[in-house]
């Protein structure tokens, strides 16, 4: 232990650990489980996160605005570096711990329903277990080493929950695609984990980016970046900032690596509203609002930049797709954006309230749009059709099956544009008048983050109008094409309805503040230190009146426009729908451009390694062939040779020789006469 | 008067005789005789030179000694002969060719 801290913070420690084990306790029993006992799986997980939740609660009111915890255990040393492993506990980490459980209770009553007939309903619930394990010790953990081990966890439980119907090649494709982007971010933030360790000499968070922290201590002064005992040059600190950016931009979908995102939603749909809605994809905002202190001016100019580019982009990809899901992920990419603007204009706070209100309605939203699949894949069942169950333009009318459904989804809807009366309303107008304030100490050029980003608030309007018509009112389109269909449809049981009650609940202003208009009475300022609590200018009135009185026109005419009964009411031609439909072309522009370069480079490296390294092999084989043929010849006919002419000669000889051996005595008698009579010639001669 | 040359042309006349005889005939007996007459052709030799030891009679003596001798060795070789005929039916020293490799 490093430090020694009073009994019931002790206590408040344990509950904080229990939180983040009981998804993982609750995963390993259900990996244990033998055979596929569908209902029991799904309830144990549920049990272990209402444990969770009520755990975190109990945390959340402990630590806020209390004493930050920090407990840490060495872990392990390497030469005179110490790694402990703990927790720290503080404002920002409690929040997110609360809501990430908080968010995670719903998703898991809903899927018990919502899973209920798939035969991997106890894959699903181990996996959702691992997400959650990994998600809730991201926010509570204390060196940036756990850090990174549990950012690549949630990311790798994504890439499993993506892929869960893993028998589509879309949904493989996209898993695939998901986990590749991220595998971007996942190498930027470790490139900053390591500059960060290489100039300040510790991994530890609380060390590092606390009040007067290393980092906040550390300037940098003529290209180099200070800080108590040495330096680095300065451009090591932009590195940093790039790869924290990487991370941020692959996790939390920033242009340009969102478009993992869209592609996620082939999986189940509970999935897609706990993971890629409300939680994971804030991971990255919640690393910005971790590692806020290394940033200076410049790198917060970028993040407003990207984050209201993205925020822009994504609302005017949504005014066209007509996937319900896809609609749905491109506003999540639009609202990630306003938070990393947000973070970007110094609206810390503002950014982490965006943060917990978008994941509450946002999370309803697609809680909403799995029941009206769902319902949709029951009239495609039943009735044998070959459609798209996902498609708006088969739907409408629905507002009289599921009138549940329909009222939650108006009340996230009005939430998502930000409208009085809801959280939305409170965390997205906060962003907008900061953003104004901002501006107005900075350049003419900087006036327009905050123009796009109330653009993009009035493009929000429009979008979540048209879907909400689309899908709830009018008359059901699926008849005028298949008019014998037959259907019934309804809200579903407890386990739907109740998620969706307590969402709608959490998407109304009461919890977040008794004031309804007024965003700066928010409780969740008071624990981020806001600057911008009084009401010192009149953008503080204007931006918020002048915002929603444009927003309830353009919605009004979205209404107006998509409850006619005709299918396509603007023209489907032209440049900017295009650009609006295929989504500003970047998938295709990353198909063609990164995928065929890659595919071309791999082509050519292949083209190589079988021409030239498998040539050259081959010709270096064919070469020892042709001189081992040589050898063998040699070996043959000279060194064989030899030895054959040796016996060759022997045998000549032998064979005349032996002719003498005859066998005939006086044969005998003749040669030794012979013999005789040559040596006595020899010799007398 | 005859000369020690006329003996020695005599015996060697005698010897090659026998020589030939031993290498050309086909019969062993006839072998045999071959033999004696080279033997006969030594011992003709022997009586010849005896004249120079008019004393001892060296000579004399030697081929009297020879002739007991021969006589030993050719009662021996015709029985080797009839040992022969036995085991190979023939005499023929030309179809006796068990020496052959």
């Amino acid at each position: 232990m490093k430090t020694s801290i009073p009994y019931h913070d002790v206590l408040t420690n344990y509950f904080a650990v229990a939180t983040v084990l009981l998804p993982l306790f609750a995963c390993l029993v259900n990996c244990c489980l033998p055979g596929k006992r569908n209902k029991v799986s799904g309830w144990i997980a549920t049990a272990a996160i209402l444990v969770s939740c009520v755990l975190s609660v109990i945390v959340f009111t402990k630590i806020w605005n209390g004493n930050e915890v920090y407990v840490q255990r060495l872990w392990f040393t390497i030469g005179d570096t110490q790694l402990y492993g703990g927790i720290y506990l503080n404002n920002l980490s409690v929040v997110l711990l609360m809501l990430v459980s908080l968010i995670a209770l719903p998703v898991h009553i809903y899927s018990t329903a919502y899973m209920k007939h798939d035969e991997n309903h106890d894959r699903y619930f181990i996996y959702l277990g691992l997400f959650c394990f990994s998600m809730l010790a991201l926010v509570v953990v204390n060196n940036m080493i756990l850090l990174y081990a549990f950012w690549e966890l949630v990311g790798f439980s994504s890439y499993l929950l993506i892929g869960f119907w893993f028998t589509r090649d879309k949904a493989v494709q996209a898993n695939k695609k998901a986990f590749l982007m991220n595998r971007i971010g996942d190498v930027g933030l470790l490139t900053a984990i390591m500059v960060l360790f290489a100039q300040f000499h510790t991994f530890d968070i609380p060390d590092l980016f606390s009040n007067g922290g290393l980092v906040s201590q550390s300037t940098i002064q003529n290209g180099i970046w200070v800080t108590q005992g040495g330096g680095l040059p300065a451009v090591w600190q932009y590195i940093a900032f790039g790869g924290i950016f990487l991370g941020l931009a692959a996790k939390s979908a920033q242009f340009p690596l969102h478009t993992w995102l869209p592609d996620a939603m082939e999986g189940p749909t509970s999935v897609s509203a706990l993971i890629h809605a409300a939680t994971m994809v804030a991971a990255g905002v919640f690393l910005l609002g971790r590692f806020y202190p290394l940033f200076n001016t410049t790198e917060l100019d970028i993040l407003a930049v990207v984050g209201c580019f993205t925020a822009f982009m994504a609302a005017t990809i949504a005014l066209t797709q007509n996937d319900l899901k896809r609609i749905l992920a491109y506003s999540t990419i639009s609202q990630l954006g306003f938070m990393v603007m947000a973070m970007g204009i110094g609206a810390y706070a503002s950014s982490l309230f965006h943060l917990v209100t978008h994941a509450f309605f946002k999370c309803a939203l697609f809680l909403v749009a799995g029941i009206v699949i769902h319902e949709m894949q029951h009239i495609k069942e039943d009735n044998d059709l070959d459609i798209d169950p996902q498609n708006i333009l088969y739907m409408g009318g629905l507002r009289k099956k599921l009138p549940l459904t329909f009222w939650v989804a108006v009340i996230a809807g009005f939430a998502l544009i930000g409208l009085p009366f809801t959280s939305g309303y409170l965390s997205k107008d906060g962003i907008l008048v900061q953003a104004v304030d901002w501006s107005d100490s900075k350049s003419a050029v900087f006036r327009l983050i905050p123009i796009g980003a109330i653009v993009t608030t009035w493009l929000t309007a429009f979008y979540v109008i048209r879907l909400i018509t689309k899908v709830f009112c009018g008359d059901f389109r699926l008849e005028q094409f298949h008019p014998h269909v037959k259907y019934h449809v309804s809200d579903g049981g407890l386990q739907y309805k109740l998620p969706l009650v307590l969402l709608a609940a959490a998407s109304l202003f009461p919890i977040f503040s008794l004031n309804p208009v007024l965003y700066e009475r928010a409780w969740l300022f008071e624990g981020f230190g806001s600057i911008h609590l009084e009401r010192v200018n009149i953008y503080h009135t204007i931006v918020p009146v002048g915002v929603n009185i444009l927003s309830l026109f353009l919605m009004y005419w979205a209404w107006s426009v998509y409850s006619g009964r005709k299918l396509m009411v603007f023209k489907q031609t032209g440049f900017l729908f295009h650009l609006s439909y295929r989504e500003w072309y970047i998938d295709k522009f990353y198909n063609k451009v990164i995928v065929g370069a890659v595919m071309a480079l791999s082509s050519a490296l292949s083209w190589i390694d079988r021409k030239v390294i498998d040539g050259f092999i081959n010709g270096l084989a064919n070469f020892m062939v042709a001189v081992s043929k040589i050898a063998a010849w040699f070996d043959y006919n000279i060194i064989d040779g030899i030895s054959r002419l040796l016996t060759f000669i022997v045998q000549i000889t032998g064979n005349f020789v032996r002719r003498f051996q005859g066998g005939k005595i006086q044969y005998y008698l003749f040669s030794m006469l012979a013999i005789v009579l040559a040596l006595i010639i020899y010799l007398t001669v | 008067m005859i000369t020690l040359t006329d003996f020695l042309i005599v015996s060697a006349a005698l010897f090659c005789i026998g020589l030939y005889m031993i290498i050309t005939k086909h019969n062993a007996i006839q072998i045999l005789i071959g033999i004696e007459l080279m033997l006969n052709a030594a011992i003709l030799n022997l009586v010849a030179f005896g004249k120079f030891d008019k004393i001892a009679n060296g000579g004399q003596v030697f081929a009297l000694f020879a002739i007991v001798l021969a006589a030993a060795t050719t009662a021996v070789a015709l029985a080797i002969i009839l040992n022969v005929y036995k085991k190979y039916r023939t005499i023929d020293p030309g179809k006796i060719d068990g020496l052959k490799d």
